[in-house]
C-alpha cells in the first residue's frame, strides 16, 4: 500500500510538472527547417498571445521580410528557466536568439560570451553590456504615452484621468510618465497606481474601479494584467487607452487608441549588421520617428476630427523634436 | 486623506473590498470543510485556476454564465476524486499531494488556454443585482446588496456551511473524523466516506471561486490566480477553522486591498513607496494573526492519514 | 458441560494469525448473561486480537462466534454495534472537542435527519445516567472532563447503543484506586441486570475482586479457566508467565547512609503553565528507595524532569547532589555528579528507536575515554562492553546489532536499565520502570532496582503501580496535585491507606 502511494504521489507530480513544462515552456517551431532560412528563437516571459509585452516581439517577428524559422519558448516568468532555454538555443546553433526582457541581462551577461557566432537580441535595454555579439532594443514608450495623454485629456469630462501600471519599472515608466505630461497638459489631473504585480487581473480590475470611484472617466494601463481593468471600463462606458499591442478587442467600443510596438524595424537593421558581419554591440531604440512605434486609433471609436488632429500634431511634433515628453 | 473619507469613495471601497474577498472566502469556506475532517488541501490554487478556465472557456463558447458555473462546479467536484483517491484510499502525504494538484491545475489551465483560447478575449462579467429595499440602505447598501450572485452565493454558504459542520449528522462525522478518526470509526462512522466527501464539498467550493474569479473579470489569463488558493488555506488557519472566522479573514484581506488601491488612487500613498504598500494586505493579515493569537488549536488528526490498526 | 441456552456469547476454536504469528491459537471462550467474564493475559498474550476480532477490528482465520446461540459475522464495528456488542477501548476512543451529548450521538442515526438531535440524546444519556448511576453532564466537552469521567462516558456510549456483551479492554489502566472501586460497583450492577461482561486485565488483585470467571491466555493459547473461589494471584500469576515467580520481592534490612539526594522547596510550572510541583522538599539517602505513589498526572512527571535537569525550575528551589547545589547544572554536568535515570516514556525518551541495542548502550557515555580514541569510535572497546552488559542484564536479543525498535517492551527497558546502572550511579531516578513489562522483566528489573540498593545507591521510584511502589520503597510519598502530602514508612504502608491519600483524603 505504502510503495502504491508513493509511486501515485510521484506519478501526480510528474504528471503536473509534466504539463506544466509542456505548457508553460511551450516550444513551437512552426515551419520545418529547411537549411537556407535564417534561424530565430524567442525567449519570453510572458504568454506570447497575452495582447502585450511578449505578442509584440512575436508578431514583430513574424512580421518581418525574410524567411525566417522561428521558434519560441514562452511563459519563463521564472529566470533560470529562461537562461536554461537561452542557452539551449544557442547550443542548438539558432543564429538569433531574441531574449525578451529586461531581467534576463544577467544570463545573457554570462551565455553570449561562450557563442560569438551566435547574435542575441536583449530588450528591453539600452545598452548591450559591452557585449560584441548582443543587440539592445528599447522602445521610446513615452511617445505614445504622451500622444495617447493629448487625446485622454481633450476626451476627459470630469477632468480626471487614472492610469493603472504593474510595478515602477520597465516601459511602464516611460509611457506613464509621458502620458502623465500631456494629460496635465490638457489640463487634466492624473491619478497614477502601480498595483505592484505584471500578472495579478483581479488586483488589475480593482485598480481601475478605485480609478472611477474618485471619478476619472478616462483610463490606461501598461503590462499584461491591465486585462482586468480594460474590463472594467467596459462595463463602465469609459474610453480606454492601450500600449504595448492593440488593445481593441478587449473593448472594441471603447478603445480609443494603442501604442503599438513594433519591433521589426529595428529587427531588420540588426539582421543586416549581421548579413554584413556585425554580430551585435549596439543598442536600437523604436520611436514615431523610424516607424517602430505606431499609434493605432480604432475606427470603431467616433474620436471628432478636432481631437484627431491634436493628436496628429502631437506626433508630427515629437518627430521634428519641437514637442518634449518630458520623461 | 479627505479625499478618502466621502461617502461615495468609502462606500466604493467597501464594495471593491467585498469583491475581492468573494473567491477568496469561496476557496477558504471549501478548505474549511476539507481541514474539519482532518484533509489539508493545498492544491486549491491549482483547483480554481482549473475551474475559472473551464468557467471562462464554457461562457466563450456559450455565453451562458450559468453553464459556465456548472461546469466550474463540475470541474471542482473531478479534482475533488482525485485528490480524495490519492489521499484517502492511498493514504499519501497531503502535503506534496497538494502541491502536485496545484501544479496540475496551473499547468493544464496553461496548456488548454493556449491550445483552444489563445489570446484573452472579454466575456460577459456577472451583472451587479440589487436586493429590493436592502439595496437602498445609506452606506451599506450599496456594497452589500448591490453585488453579483455568486458574492451572495458565497456569503450565503457561510452559515449553510456553519449549520452542516454544527447541526446536522453529517458535520458531526466531520468533526470527529477531524479530530479523532479512530473513535469514529470504533462507532461504525466511515472515515473514508466522510473525509472524501469533505473533499468533494471542499473542492467544489474551490471550482466556484474560480468561477467567481474569472466571472468577476470577464477575462482569463494564464496564472490568473496568482496564489489566491494559497491565501485562502492561510485565511483558514487565521479564521481559526470557523466560517465566520474565514468570512472575517476574508474580508479583512479584501478591505486592506481595497483601501490601498483606493489610496494610491488618491496619492494618499505616493508612487515613490508605492510597492512598498503592496505589501500591505500580508502584512496586516500576519500582524492581526499576531494580535488575535487565541489559543485554537487546529483538528487534531489534520494531515493524518486514518490507518486502522 | 455448559448450558448453551445461558450462553450470552461462545467463540469456538478461534485462529488468527499475523505474519510470522499465531496471535491467537484455536481459542474457546464463552460469556453467560450476567457474569464478569475475565480475559487475563501477559502484552502480546492475544487478549487484544481476540477482542478485536469480536468487535469486527480483525476478521479470524479459522473457528465461529455464537451470539445468543446464533452464528454470527462480524465484519465491522458497526456490524458488532448492531448486534449488541459494546467495546470499552484501552485508550479513550472520545472526541476531546466535542460534548458528551456529541460523543454519544456520533454514528448513530438521527430521528431529525440530516439535523441531530442532542435534546433527545441528553435526556437518553440522563435516563441512563440515573439507572447505572453514572453521573456526567451531556453538555459539557469532553476535553473539560476527568479521567474517570471520560471512562462513564464511554460506558454510556456503549449502553446508549443497547449493549448486551460489554467488552472493557484495561479500562482501570488510568484510574485511581477510588476511581477503580467506584467503576467496579456499577460494572457489577450491570452485570446483574443480565448483561455479559468480558474484563480484561493484567492486573491481578482486580481480577480477583471482579471477576465471576478467569480465562488465562499464554502466548494466543488459552491455559487455564477459573474463578476466584478457586484460585489466588500467586497461582495466576504462574498460569500468566508460565513458570514461578514471586510477585513481591523481599526487601531486606536497608543500611542507610549518607545523604546522597536533597530537594528544597522545589517547584516547577508544567505545560499549560499552571504549577505542577508545589514547594516540594525531601531528601534521599544511600541504600534508601523513596517511592512515589500517585495518580498520574499529580506532578511526577515534572517532578522527574526538573530533578533529571530537564525542566526549568522556580527561583528559590535548590537541588542537591552528594550534598553539591546542582540546580544550575546540565543533565550532563548531573551524570557527572552520579545521577541515573530511567525516563517514563522508554521511546523515545529512553532510547531511539533506530539506534541498534548496541548504540543505545552507549548512548551516554560514548564520549568516555574507553569508547572514544581522539575523536574516533573504538569500535572493538565498545563491542565488548555491550556484549558483557547484554549478557549480564539478560537481554534477549538476536544480536547487539538489532534496531532497538524490534525489541519487547522488557527487553528495550533492560538496555536502558543496563546502560543506566553500568555507569555506576550513586542517585538513580527510576520512573515507571516495569509499566507495560511483562511479569518475568518485571521481576528482574525489581531486583535489580533492590541489589541496587543493597550496594548503597539511592533511589528515587516514581510509578503507578501501587504494588510495585509498595514492595520495593522503604519509604513512601504520596504525592497529590503537586504536592508531597504524606511521607510514611514501607513497613508501615496500608494499602488502602495510601488509595485514599492518592485520590487527595488526608484523613
Amino acid at each position: 500500500m505504502r510503495k502504491k502511494m508513493r509511486l501515485l504521489t510521484s506519478l501526480l507530480a510528474l504528471l503536473g510538472s509534466f504539463v506544466l513544462v509542456a505548457s508553460a515552456c511551450g516550444s513551437s517551431d512552426d515551419s520545418s527547417d529547411d537549411g537556407g532560412a535564417l534561424t530565430m528563437a524567442i525567449v519570453a516571459p510572458s504568454a506570447s498571445d497575452d495582447l502585450a509585452f511578449s505578442q509584440s516581439m512575436v508578431d514583430s517577428v513574424n512580421a518581418l521580410d525574410r524567411e525566417i524559422t522561428l521558434s519560441i519558448t514562452d511563459g519563463t516568468f521564472i529566470v533560470e528557466e529562461a537562461a536554461a532555454a537561452i542557452r539551449g538555443y544557442a547550443e542548438d546553433g539558432i543564429d538569433v536568439v531574441i531574449a525578451h526582457g529586461t531581467q534576463f541581462g544577467a544570463s545573457l551577461a554570462e551565455i553570449a560570451p561562450d557563442f560569438p557566432d551566435t547574435t542575441f537580441v536583449w530588450g528591453t535595454a539600452t545598452d548591450t553590456q559591452g557585449l560584441g555579439n548582443v543587440f539592445a532594443y528599447s522602445p521610446a514608450s513615452d511617445e505614445g504615452g504622451y500622444v495617447n495623454g493629448v487625446v485622454a485629456a481633450a476626451v476627459s469630462e470630469s477632468g480626471k484621468i487614472g492610469v493603472v501600471g504593474p510595478v515602477e519599472a520597465g516601459d511602464a515608466v516611460p509611457y506613464i510618465n509621458g502620458f502623465t505630461t500631456a494629460a496635465e497638459a490638457g489640463g487634466a489631473q492624473v491619478s497614477v497606481t502601480y498595483t505592484g504585480s505584471f500578472g495579478d487581473v483581479a488586483l488589475a480590475a480593482e485598480a481601475a474601479q478605485a480609478h472611477l470611484a474618485n471619478d476619472a472617466d478616462v483610463l490606461t494601463g501598461t503590462a499584461q494584467m491591465v486585462v482586468g481593468a480594460v474590463g472594467v471600463a467596459a462595463d463602465a462606458g469609459v474610453p480606454w487607452f492601450g500600449t504595448q499591442s492593440n488593445q481593441t478587442s478587449l473593448a472594441p467600443d471603447l478603445v480609443i487608441a494603442s501604442q503599438v510596438y513594433h519591433w521589426e524595424v529595428v529587427l531588420e537593421e540588426m539582421l543586416d549588421l549581421r548579413d554584413s558581419g556585425t554580430k551585435g554591440g549596439k543598442a536600437f531604440e523604436i520611436n514615431l520617428a523610424n516607424g517602430g512605434l505606431v499609434i493605432e486609433f480604432n475606427d470603431g471609436y467616433d474620436l471628432s476630427d478636432d481631437v484627431r488632429a491634436s493628436a496628429d500634431a502631437a506626433i508630427a511634433g515629437i518627430i521634428d523634436g519641437s514637442v518634449n515628453t518630458g520623461a | 486623506m479627505g479625499d478618502f473619507f466621502t461617502t461615495s469613495v468609502l462606500v466604493a471601497t467597501a464594495a471593491s473590498a467585498v469583491r475581492l474577498a468573494t473567491p477568496y472566502l469561496l476557496a477558504a469556506l471549501g478548505e474549511t470543510i476539507g481541514q474539519r475532517s482532518g484533509v489539508l488541501n493545498l492544491g486549491v490554487d491549482g483547483v480554481m485556476m482549473l475551474s475559472a478556465f473551464f468557467a471562462y472557456w464554457t461562457v466563450l463558447e456559450t455565453g451562458n454564465m450559468w453553464l459556465g458555473v456548472l461546469v466550474a462546479l463540475l470541474v471542482g467536484l473531478m479534482m475533488g476524486v482525485l485528490y480524495g483517491v490519492i489521499t484517502v484510499f492511498f493514504e499519501a502525504t497531503q502535503g506534496i499531494s497538494g502541491i502536485g494538484i496545484f501544479i496540475f491545475g496551473l499547468g493544464f489551465s496553461d496548456l488548454l488556454f493556449r491550445q483552444q483560447v489563445g489570446t484573452p478575449k472579454p466575456i460577459r462579467r456577472l451583472p451587479n443585482i440589487d436586493i429590493p429595499l436592502l439595496s437602498d440602505i445609506p452606506y451599506i447598501g450599496e456594497p452589500l446588496f448591490q453585488r453579483n450572485l455568486m458574492t451572495y452565493a458565497a456569503f450565503a454558504l457561510v452559515p449553510v456551511t456553519m449549520i452542516v459542520l454544527n447541526k446536522t449528522t453529517f458535520g458531526l462525522n466531520i468533526r470527529s473524523v477531524g479530530e479523532n478518526p479512530q473513535a469514529a470509526d470504533s462507532l461504525g462512522v466511515s472515515v473514508e466516506r466522510t473525509r472524501f466527501s469533505a473533499i468533494m464539498i471542499g473542492n467544489a467550493f474551490a471550482g466556484l471561486a474560480g468561477a467567481a474569479l474569472v466571472l468577476q473579470l470577464g477575462i482569463f489569463q494564464p496564472h490568473l490566480t496568482q496564489g489566491m488558493g494559497f491565501i485562502a488555506v492561510a485565511l483558514v488557519y487565521f479564521g481559526a477553522w470557523k466560517p465566520l472566522g474565514v468570512m472575517g479573514g476574508a474580508l479583512l484581506f479584501g478591505l486592506v486591498n481595497a483601501v490601498v488601491l483606493q489610496w494610491k488612487a488618491l496619492g494618499i500613498i505616493p508612487v515613490s513607496i508605492s510597492d512598498l504598500a503592496g505589501m500591505a494586505p500580508a502584512v496586516v493579515t500576519i500582524i492581526a494573526l499576531v494580535l488575535l493569537a487565541r489559543r485554537v488549536n487546529a483538528p487534531a488528526a489534520l494531515t493524518k492519514p486514518f490507518v486502522r490498526s | 458441560m455448559t448450558d448453551t441456552n445461558n450462553n450470552l456469547l461462545e467463540m469456538r476454536g478461534v485462529t488468527k494469525r499475523f505474519p510470522g504469528v499465531v496471535a491467537n491459537n484455536n481459542i474457546d471462550l464463552d460469556v453467560r448473561y450476567g457474569e464478569v467474564h475475565t480475559l487475563l493475559g501477559e502484552n502480546g498474550a492475544g487478549k487484544s486480537t481476540l477482542v478485536k476480532i469480536l468487535f469486527g477490528l480483525y476478521q479470524a482465520d479459522e473457528g465461529e462466534i455464537l451470539l445468543r446461540g446464533n452464528p454470527i459475522d462480524i465484519d465491522s464495528p458497526s456490524a458488532a454495534i448492531d448486534s449488541r456488542v459494546g467495546m470499552i477501548h484501552q485508550h479513550f476512543m472520545l472526541v476531546p472537542t466535542l460534548t458528551v451529548c456529541e460523543n454519544v450521538a456520533l454514528g448513530v442515526p438521527s430521528d431529525r435527519r440530516p439535523f441531530t438531535d442532542l435534546e433527545n440524546v441528553a435526556t437518553r444519556i440522563s435516563d441512563i445516567s440515573n439507572e447505572h448511576g453514572l453521573a456526567v453532564d451531556p453538555w459539557v466537552k469532553v476535553e473539560h472532563l476527568s479521567v474517570g469521567e471520560r471512562q462513564r462516558v464511554e460506558i454510556i456510549k456503549a449502553l446508549y447503543r443497547d449493549a448486551e456483551l460489554l467488552v472493557l479492554d484495561e479500562p482501570t489502566a488510568v484510574l485511581t484506586p477510588k476511581e477503580v472501586e467506584d467503576l467496579f460497583v456499577i460494572l457489577r450492577r450491570m452485570a446483574d441486570s443480565g448483561k455479559g461482561l468480558i474484563f480484561i486485565s493484567h492486573k491481578l488483585r482486580e481480577v480477583m475482586s471482579l471477576s465471576d470467571r478467569i480465562t488465562v491466555l499464554r502466548d494466543g493459547e488459552v491455559v487455564g479457566e477459573t474463578t476466584p473461589s478457586e484460585t489466588n494471584r500467586q497461582e495466576l500469576a504462574q498460569m500468566m508467565v508460565g513458570r514461578d515467580v514471586r510477585l513481591t520481592p523481599d526487601l531486606p534490612e536497608s543500611k542507610l547512609g549518607a545523604k546522597r539526594l536533597e530537594l528544597s522547596d522545589l517547584t516547577v510550572i508544567g505545560d499549560n503553565e499552571t504549577v505542577a510541583v508545589n514547594k516540594v522538599s525531601f531528601d534521599i539517602h544511600a541504600g534508601e528507595i523513596l517511592g512515589i505513589a500517585g495518580v498520574s498526572g499529580n506532578g511526577q512527571r515534572e517532578l522527574a524532569e526538573a530533578i533529571a535537569g530537564l525542566r526549568e525550575i522556580e527561583p528559590g528551589s535548590s537541588i542537591e547532589l552528594d550534598n553539591s547545589d546542582v540546580t544550575l547544572c546540565s543533565t550532563h554536568e548531573r551524570r557527572e555528579k552520579g545521577l541515573g535515570f530511567i525516563p517514563e516514556e522508554r521511546i523515545p525518551d529512553g532510547a531511539i528507536p533506530d539506534f541498534t541495542v548496541s548504540e543505545n548502550l552507549v548512548l551516554v557515555n560514548h564520549g568516555d575515554e574507553n569508547f572514544t580514541k581522539r575523536g574516533l569510535f573504538s569500535f572493538d572497546s565498545i563491542r565488548s562492553h555491550n556484549v558483557e552488559l547484554v549478557s549480564d542484564f539478560d537481554v534477549k536479543t538476536p544480536s547487539i546489532e538489532t534496531p532497538t525498535s524490534s525489541l519487547s517492551g522488557g527487553n528495550i527497558q533492560k538496555v536502558i536499565l543496563a546502560r543506566e546502572l553500568s555507569a555506576k550511579p550513586t542517585f538513580l531516578l527510576a520512573c515507571q520502570p516495569t509499566r507495560g513489562v511483562d511479569i518475568g522483566a518485571a521481576e528482574y528489573i525489581h531486583n535489580r532496582l533492590i541489589e541496587q540498593r543493597d550496594i548503597g545507591t539511592a533511589t528515587l521510584l516514581i510509578s503507578e503501580d501501587l504494588d510495585e511502589v509498595i514492595g520495593l520503597s522503604d519509604r513512601i510519598a504520596v504525592m497529590y496535585e503537586g504536592e508531597i502530602i504524606s511521607i510514611v514508612s514501607g513497613e508501615d504502608a496500608e494499602r488502602n491507606k495510601i488509595g485514599l491519600l492518592m485520590a487527595g483524603v488526608t484523613d
